[in-house]
């Protein structure tokens, strides 16, 4: 590869990355926001929603871990439900693994720091594009490193701004309308569609279980149910 | 300090299946279903956000939140432009609040 396709292939990445994510983080903005006015206007605090962003950078477990906070819950709850609540990030480090696999060593301990809903979804949307290590490398602190950024920023935002937000609906629609926009070119496939189907079924049914288990039952009996019925796998 | 240790605790979660047992490792049965992930997890996020804690009734009774996520999949279903459905349901959402 001569430098200049070098450089080409670098611009290349850095610019899909770029162009994945500012629909992501947009879609992100009013979650992110919220979990700010959560914060701010409990007794956790806007400065530990931040915090939260920081360390865990995961929408479901830090309002948890936030909503549990202020309840004076004991560290041991917390720590354990927001063990469970992002159990699911064991099955998308699983399936990142070949990515990471000839990475240097630094970025196998320090970039999984990204794995989350919307980067692996992002990524499960280019696992050919990104076969080259350098390439996935690039991409993924570029993108993670990114929604990271814009996800801490937009909680800091809502921490300052909960005294003039308003309670909206749109604050809370804007995250699924994502995974949606994500999930849609997805359904052309068959088993794309069984996995859905099943796992959308089972968090209908499971919705009441706590700690974020209903989601984790729906995900893993749909991934099941959709490898043990693939005739074309086998 | 709390959030400190659930921190380590999501990290280890996260790095296990690549630095400490990497997945290749994994059964052959546990490695077919990975690429079933993706649906079944975006699936299951967006049924859990759209039914709470009211458990599966909450699909059948229609309120804002389904008429956004509606307005959502068909944008989606017709714009390859992944930011389109989120300002779509957004909208959605302030025009119904606005209206009611």
């Amino acid at each position: 590869m001569s430098i200049t396709e070098r450089h080409t292939f670098r611009g290349g990445e850095v610019r899909t990355a770029v162009r994945d994510l500012a629909p992501v983080a947009l879609g992100l903005v009013p979650f992110a926001l919220l979990i700010g006015v959560t914060g701010a206007r409990s007794a956790a605090g806007g400065g530990t929603a931040v915090l939260s962003s920081v360390l865990l950078l995961g929408g479901s477990a830090q309002m948890t871990a936030l909503t549990l906070l202020a309840g004076g819950a004991a560290s041991g709850a917390v720590i354990a439900t927001v063990a469970v609540v992002n159990a699911r990030f064991l099955l998308y480090s699983a399936a990142l693994e070949p990515h990471f696999r000839d990475q240097p060593t630094w970025f196998r301990w320090l970039a999984p720091h990204f794995v989350v809903d919307p980067t692996y979804a992002m990524v499960s949307r280019r696992l050919d594009a990104l076969a080259d290590p350098a390439a996935f490398r690039r991409y993924w602190l570029v993108g993670g490193g990114g929604l990271a950024l814009a996800w801490i920023a937009m909680t800091a935002a809502g921490a300052l701004l909960a005294p003039v937000l308003p309670a909206s609906a749109a604050l809370t629609v804007a995250a699924p309308a994502m995974f949606l926009a994500m999930l849609v070119p997805q359904l052309k496939q068959r088993t794309g569609r069984r996995a859905a189907a099943v796992a959308g079924v089972v968090a209908a049914v499971a919705a009441t279980l706590p700690h974020g288990l209903g989601l984790l039952a729906a995900i893993v009996t749909g991934v099941l149910v959709t490898t043990l019925t693939d005739r074309s796998a086998s | 300090m709390t959030l400190f240790f659930a921190a380590v605790a999501t990290h280890g979660l996260r790095t296990v299946l690549i630095t400490l047992v990497p997945a290749h490792r994994l059964p052959a049965v546990l490695r077919r279903g990975l690429p079933h992930l993706a649906p079944a997890a975006l699936a299951g996020l967006i049924v859990t956000a759209l039914v709470g804690h009211a458990g599966p009734l909450a699909l059948v009774v229609p309120g804002p939140t389904h008429l956004a996520l509606a307005a959502a999949g068909l944008v989606a279903w017709r714009f390859r432009n992944p930011a389109l459905p989120v300002l779509a349901a957004v909208a959605v959402a302030i025009v119904v609040e606005v209206l009611s």
